[in-house]
C-alpha cells in the first residue's frame, strides 16, 4: 500500500508540474518570452484559491479564480516590459516571483506569513472514502492536465500561435508583417500564467497546507529544467520533462540512506545536478528530449 | 537614528552594490548578456575566504587575496567551459546557461558548507562617531577597499592597453577584431576581473553581515537594477546607479511617507506611514520597473541589448 500511495503521489506531482511546464513552455517555447518568475504565478494561484475556498467558495470557483489571478499578474507584468529585450524580461520576472513571495511572508493578516495556511479544504472530501481519495484527486489533476494540454495545443496551432512563433523566430519580421507584436507578447504571458495559477490551486488543495517556503525561486528553475530537458516548443516534451525531473527528484531522495551524507547535503547535490543538467542540455542537446516539429510551408 | 547614519549606511550599501554592478555591466558591454551567475561569484569569493581564514587559519587579508584570485579563475573557467561555446547563441540561451551555472555554484557551496549562516572570526574593532553617525572599523575598511578597487578599475580602463582594448570591444567588437585585437584573450581577462570584483564585493558583504549561500542571489536584483539605472554597459553609470540604489533603499525605509501621501489630502495621514523593512527588496523592484518604463537606457547613456 505504501508503494501504491507513493506512486499516486508521484503521478499527482507530475500532473501539477506538467501543467506548470506547459505554461512555461507556452512562454518560452512557443513565444520566446523569458520568464524567470514562474513560481510567482504558481504562488498567487495557490494563495487565491486557498483564501477563497477557506471563505466558503467551492473548489472549482477557487481553481478558476486562481487562473484569473495568475493571468492578471502575467498581464500586468508584461505591460511595462513587453517592448524590452530578453535580459530585462528575465530580471523583471525574477523580481515579480520574489515580490509575490515577500507579500506572502509579510502580509500576515492575509496569509499568516511564514506560519503558512493549514487546513485547506479538499473537494468532495466528505463524500469519497479516505482510502481512495488520493486516486480521486489524481483524477482531478489529470483532467486539468489534459485540459491544459488540449487548450495549449489548440492555441499553438491557431493563427494566434503562429504569430507567436513568428515573434519568437524573428520579431522584426512579425512586426513588419503588420502584427502588433507587443499585444501578442502580453497575451502570451497572460495565457501561460493562467495555467500556472491553476497549477497553484491544484497544489494547494492537494497539500492542504501552503507556506511561502513552497514558493522559493528555485521552483522556477526546476520547471525550467523540465521545459529545457523535455524540448523547447513541444507540448509532449514539457510533460516528458516534468515526468523525468519528478522521478529524478524523488529517486535521489533515498540516496541519503545509502551514502554517508545528510539530507540537506543530498538536497543541495540534487540541485547541483539540475544546474549541470541545464548547462549540458544548452551546450549539447539544445532541442531537448522531444524535438519541436517545425512545419515547413511550401511557397 | 540620525539622518547622517542613514547617509552612511547608504554609502556602504552603495559601494558593496557597486563592486558587483561593475562586473555585470562590463560583461553586458562586451558579451551582450545579463550574467545571472554574477552573484554566485560573490558567494564563492566569500566562502573561499572563510575556508582560508577560519578553516586553514590564514590571516584574513591573505585569505581574501587568495580567495579573490581563485574566484577570478572560476570566472575564467566558466567562460572556457560554457560561455565560449555559446558565442553565436542568442540572449535566451546565454541567460539559461548563466542560470544553470548560478544554480550549480550556489548549491555546490551549500553542499560543502551547509545553508546555515557563518561568519568570519570577528575582529571586534573600534566604533567611531562621525557627525552623529556610528561607523565600525570594519565598515570604514569596506569603504576604503571599495574606493581603492574603483580607482584601480579606472586606472585599468584608461591607463592600460587592456583597458583600451576592453573599451574598444564594448564599442564595436567586430571592428576591434579587425584592428587586430585578440578578442578571446580580452574576454578571458574581462571574466577574470569581473569575477574578482564580485569576489571582493562578496567578502565585504559577508564581513559586515553574515555569510550564507543565498547572499549572491539576494543581491542579483539590486545589482542589475543599479546597472540598468546607471545605463547598462557603462561602468561609471553602474557606480552611480549603485549609490542611488543604496540611498533609495535606506532613505525609502527611513522616510515617513505620510507627509508625501498627505499632500493630496485624500488619505488620513495623522499616523506615520513607513515602508516595512520586509519590503526593502520591493523598493528596488519598483525603481527597476520605473526605470525600465521611462528610461530603459539609464541615467548615463548605456546600451540597449539585443
Amino acid at each position: 500500500m505504501g508503494l501504491v500511495n507513493f506512486l499516486i503521489y508521484l503521478a499527482t506531482m507530475m500532473g501539477i508540474y506538467g501543467i506548470l511546464a506547459l505554461g512555461l513552455n507556452f512562454h518560452y517555447g512557443s513565444s520566446g518570452l523569458l520568464n524567470f518568475g514562474h513560481v510567482g504565478f504558481f504562488a498567487i494561484g495557490a494563495y487565491t484559491s486557498t483564501l477563497i475556498t477557506k471563505a466558503g467558495a467551492p473548489f472549482l470557483v477557487g481553481v478558476l479564480l486562481a487562473g484569473v489571478a495568475g493571468g492578471l499578474l502575467g498581464f500586468i507584468i508584461a505591460l511595462p516590459t513587453s517592448k524590452l529585450s530578453v535580459h530585462y524580461w528575465a530580471i523583471t520576472t525574477l523580481g515579480v516571483g520574489e515580490i509575490i513571495r515577500l507579500i506572502a511572508v509579510n502580509e500576515e493578516w492575509l496569509t499568516r506569513g511564514s506560519f503558512g495556511i493549514p487546513g485547506i479544504p479538499q473537494p468532495l472530501r466528505s463524500v469519497i472514502p479516505a482510502s481512495v481519495y488520493p486516486i480521486f484527486y489524481l483524477g482531478i489533476v489529470m483532467a486539468f492536465l489534459g485540459l491544459t494540454y488540449f487548450i495549449i495545443r489548440k492555441l499553438v496551432n491557431s493563427p494566434f500561435g503562429r504569430v507567436l512563433k513568428a515573434v519568437r523566430e524573428e520579431e522584426d519580421l512579425a512586426l513588419a508583417m503588420g502584427r502588433p507584436v507587443f499585444h501578442f507578447k502580453v497575451k502570451a504571458m497572460a495565457v501561460g500564467a493562467i495555467f500556472a495559477g491553476i497549477a497553484g490551486a491544484l497544489f494547494a488543495h492537494y497539500m492542504t497546507y501552503i507556506s511561502p517556503l513552497d514558493f522559493m525561486p528555485i521552483v522556477t528553475f526546476i520547471i525550467w529544467a523540465m521545459v529545457i530537458v523535455g524540448g523547447r516548443g513541444n507540448e509532449v516534451g514539457s510533460i516528458v520533462g516534468a515526468i523525468t525531473i519528478v522521478i529524478f527528484f524523488n529517486s535521489t531522495r533515498f540516496l541519503k540512506d545509502y551514502l554517508p551524507l545528510s539530507g540537506q547535503t543530498v538536497a543541495s547535490l540534487r540541485m547541483v545536478a539540475i544546474g549541470i543538467l541545464l548547462i549540458l542540455v544548452v551546450l549539447f542537446m539544445r532541442g531537448g528530449l522531444v524535438r519541436e516539429k517545425k512545419k515547413v510551408y511550401k511557397i | 537614528m540620525p539622518f547622517s547614519q542613514i547617509i552612511l549606511n547608504s554609502i556602504i550599501r552603495g559601494s558593496q552594490l557597486g563592486l558587483l554592478a561593475i562586473g555585470v555591466t562590463m560583461i553586458f558591454a562586451i558579451l551582450r548578456f545579463a550574467n545571472f551567475a554574477h552573484g554566485e561569484f560573490a558567494v564563492v569569493g566569500a566562502y573561499l575566504t572563510f575556508l582560508f581564514s577560519v578553516t586553514l587559519k590564514l590571516n584574513l587579508l591573505t585569505a581574501a587575496v587568495f580567495a579573490v584570485g581563485l574566484t577570478g579563475l572560476i570566472g575564467v573557467l566558466s567562460n572556457q567551459l560554457i560561455f565560449k561555446r555559446l558565442r553565436e547563441a542568442g540572449g535566451l540561451v546565454l541567460l539559461i546557461a548563466a542560470m544553470g551555472l548560478s544554480i550549480t555554484l550556489r548549491h555546490i557551496v551549500s553542499a560543502i558548507w551547509g545553508s546555515d549562516p557563518l561568519s568570519y572570526e570577528h575582529v571586534l574593532g573600534k566604533t567611531y562617531t562621525f557627525l552623529g553617525a556610528r561607523i565600525t572599523s570594519i565598515q570604514l575598511f569596506i569603504l576604503v577597499v571599495a574606493g581603492i578597487a574603483v580607482f584601480f578599475f579606472y586606472l585599468l580602463l584608461h591607463k592600460t592597453k587592456l583597458g583600451k582594448a576592453m573599451r574598444a570591444l564594448s564599442d564595436n567588437s567586430s571592428l576591434a577584431q579587425a584592428r587586430g585585437i585578440n578578442v578571446e584573450r580580452i574576454i578571458i581577462w574581462v571574466w577574470f576581473i569581473c569575477a574578482c570584483y564580485a569576489g571582493i564585493g562578496g567578502i565585504l558583504i559577508a564581513w559586515e553581515t553574515l555569510l550564507w549561500p543565498e547572499l549572491g542571489f539576494q543581491m542579483l536584483l539590486p545589482v542589475f537594477c543599479a546597472a540598468i539605472l546607471g545605463g547598462i554597459g557603462n561602468v561609471y553609470g553602474a557606480l552611480v546607479g549603485a549609490m542611488i540604489l543604496g540611498f533609495a533603499e535606506n532613505v525609502g525605509l527611513y522616510l515617513d511617507w505620510s507627509k508625501i501621501i498627505g499632500l493630496f489630502g485624500v488619505f488620513d495621514t495623522s499616523r506615520a506611514i513607513q515602508i516595512p523593512t520586509g519590503y526593502k527588496y520591493a523598493i528596488t523592484f519598483v525603481i527597476l520597473v520605473i526605470v525600465l518604463i521611462f528610461m530603459p537606457t539609464g541615467i548615463l547613456k548605456g546600451q540597449k541589448g539585443d
